[in-house]
């Protein structure tokens, strides 16, 4: 069967603007929650019956199907959707003692707004489409952040957020800017043979810093990733796990997209960058994360740290560096969400610290043990997703030869794992106050989110058991670009 | 005119609009700076356009992107930052302190 390649791009775009239809029409927001998850199920089909292997472009060359994008989409879709499950509690009995959260179908279509200029971005083959893909994926995060209007610590995160991230804006502007004024067109094509041509114009160097700069902000790298703590901390939990998941496959796609396409003829040059910043990304954020008790912050460094892994995966070939980030990508995304669900749940009326994890595996043995799975999976331990995902972006840079830098992230997956262990204790070994106990025993899992942890564990489980995931991956990004 | 003046000029105005976003206590004071860094690119991208590039079309084209696009992010600002003074009642970005570490 042939479906039209732009199809599931199009139906994406058109469920949002639907949302926002059925909510001028006064539809129960219920009904609109239940649109847009079957809405996002159905694009997600739609895009896996487009057979892989195609290169083509359209609207003049500007809009790009490959297969990195392809599988790219698959990723930030399927996203989307996971966020819309975890956000439904939200807007059902809210968490942290706040009320229910409102606007559920503005919030809806702000998701998918996002998701497609996440899609955008992998599907640019010009400087000018790169750049309004990655600002409507972050426009609408900032007020996505500043949803819940009775937090005062929400609008206080929103206000950092937007205050750094429109600098951050402008430094990646700047840049591009100089590397029109370098190579004298926005077309990838045009810019790769100009940086072939003259690969030491301190032009190009300028832009490349900026590039960098503007888009260590979004990927939270070492000097520029203040805000991540706060904001996270600020933000509701469906939101902080997407910010730590769309958002920052949507930076980390960006890179791979320059630094693999039109800087491809300096990527020898700029590994000695990108080792720097990978290295003190992920020292920082494994640093950071030991002194934490609350959980949104613990994992906002967490997300800082693993960061800094993927991007080692970028001092490899293009080849084994775009299959192994992809794979892992998605172990990430998987694990991420299944921690969230778990913290998501535990604050229904109390604080989202670690004292509210205590007694989870005595009292709810499955929580317990789904939340060691996610932690492991984060950490790295062999059987799950994550140790996989890890081998696959290690080996990347081990293809390059870095030894002494793989020495290095080594240790440091060994601090993150005493930082993920920490969480750990709380859930299975801690015994603090009663009241934790008690309110852990009375948990009411609703159907939804029994059901989405169940499938976020076995999808953890099975991408680690079943390592030819990441095989057929590689496979499919074997066919070209 | 030539190309360095203008690219002079742009960097000038870079500079002062990030000396401003970085000094300011006032969250208005760093939307304008913020403002002054995005016009900037425009400057570069336009003077680009004119004295230097093979394809002059696009340069101006992205600059007028830049300035819708500016003018998205403005809004969401303001709007956020309203919000912001309704829960705080200051606009001083010293005292946003609930959230730290």
């Amino acid at each position: 069967m042939s479906i039209p390649l732009l199809l599931p791009d199009i139906l994406l775009l058109g469920l949002g603007v639907m949302i926002l239809a059925l909510d001028l029409a006064r539809v129960k927001a219920s009904l609109v929650w239940n649109v847009a998850w079957m809405g996002l199920i159905a694009v997600l089909v739609v895009l896996n019956l487009i057979p892989a292997g195609w290169d083509r472009a359209w609207f003049g060359g500007n809009w790009n199907l490959s297969n990195f994008g392809l599988l790219m989409r698959e990723f930030f879709i399927l996203s989307a959707l996971v966020t819309t499950l975890l956000a439904r509690s939200n807007f059902v009995r809210g968490e942290e003692g706040f009320g229910p959260m409102r606007y559920k179908p503005e919030f809806l279509a702000a998701l998918i707004f996002v998701t497609f200029g996440a899609i955008t971005v992998v599907s640019s083959k010009d400087l000018l489409t790169l750049f309004v893909g990655l600002e409507l994926a972050t426009i609408p995060l900032y007020f996505l952040v500043a949803w819940n209007k009775e937090n005062a610590k929400a609008s206080e995160a929103a206000t950092k957020f937007v205050l750094l991230g429109s600098t951050s804006t402008a430094t990646m502007l700047f840049g591009m800017s100089y590397l029109y004024g370098f190579a004298g067109s926005l077309r990838f094509a045009n810019i790769g043979e100009a940086v072939a041509s003259s690969p030491t114009s301190p032009l190009l160097w300028i832009a490349v810093l900026f590039l960098t700069a503007g888009i260590g902000f979004k990927l939270t790298l070492f000097p520029f990733h203040s805000w991540a703590p706060d904001v996270y901390d600020g933000a509701s939990t469906p939101i902080t796990a997407f910010l730590s998941v769309s958002s920052k496959a949507t930076a980390i796609s960006f890179l791979i997209i320059m630094v693999y396409g039109p800087l491809a003829a300096i990527q020898v040059q700029l590994q000695p960058l990108l080792i720097l910043l990978s290295a003190a990304t992920m020292t920082v954020g494994n640093l950071g994360a030991m002194k934490q008790t609350r959980l949104r912050r613990f994992m906002a460094w967490s997300s800082i740290a693993q960061a800094g892994y993927i991007l080692a995966a970028l001092t490899g070939p293009a080849m084994s560096a775009r299959s192994s980030v992809v794979f892992y990508l998605f172990t990430y995304a998987f694990s991420n969400y299944l921690v969230f669900f778990i913290a998501s749940l535990v604050s229904d009326r109390r604080e989202q610290t670690f004292a509210s994890l205590t007694g989870l595996s005595r009292q709810k043995p499955w929580l317990g043990a789904a939340l060691a799975i996610g932690l492991f999976s984060l950490a790295g331990i062999p059987p799950v997703a994550g140790f996989v995902g890890k081998f696959m972006l290690f080996g990347s840079a081990a293809k390059a030869g870095h030894f002494a830098f793989l020495i290095f992230v080594g240790v440091n997956t060994v601090i993150g794992l005493y930082c993920y262990l920490q969480v750990l204790k709380a859930g299975w070994v801690d015994t603090g106050e009663e009241a934790q106990e008690e309110a852990n025993k009375n948990l009411r899992l609703s159907f939804t989110e029994g059901a989405s942890i169940t499938l976020l564990t076995l999808l953890v489980l099975g991408a680690g058991i079943a390592p030819w995931l990441g095989n057929n991956i590689a496979a499919v990004l074997q066919y070209g670009p | 005119m030539t190309l360095g003046y203008c690219l002079a000029l742009a960097f000038g105005l870079f500079v002062i609009g990030a000396y401003g976003a970085m000094t300011r206590k006032n969250i208005v004071g760093i939307l304008i700076s913020i403002e002054l860094m995005l016009n900037a690119a425009n400057i570069n991208f336009v003077a680009f356009a004119h004295f230097h590039a093979t394809d002059s079309t696009s340069g101006p084209i992205f600059s007028a992107f830049v300035i819708a696009i500016a003018a998205c992010e403005m809004a969401v600002a303001l709007a956020i930052v309203v919000s912001m003074f309704r829960r705080h009642k200051n606009l001083d970005i010293d005292k946003l302190r609930e959230l730290h570490g």
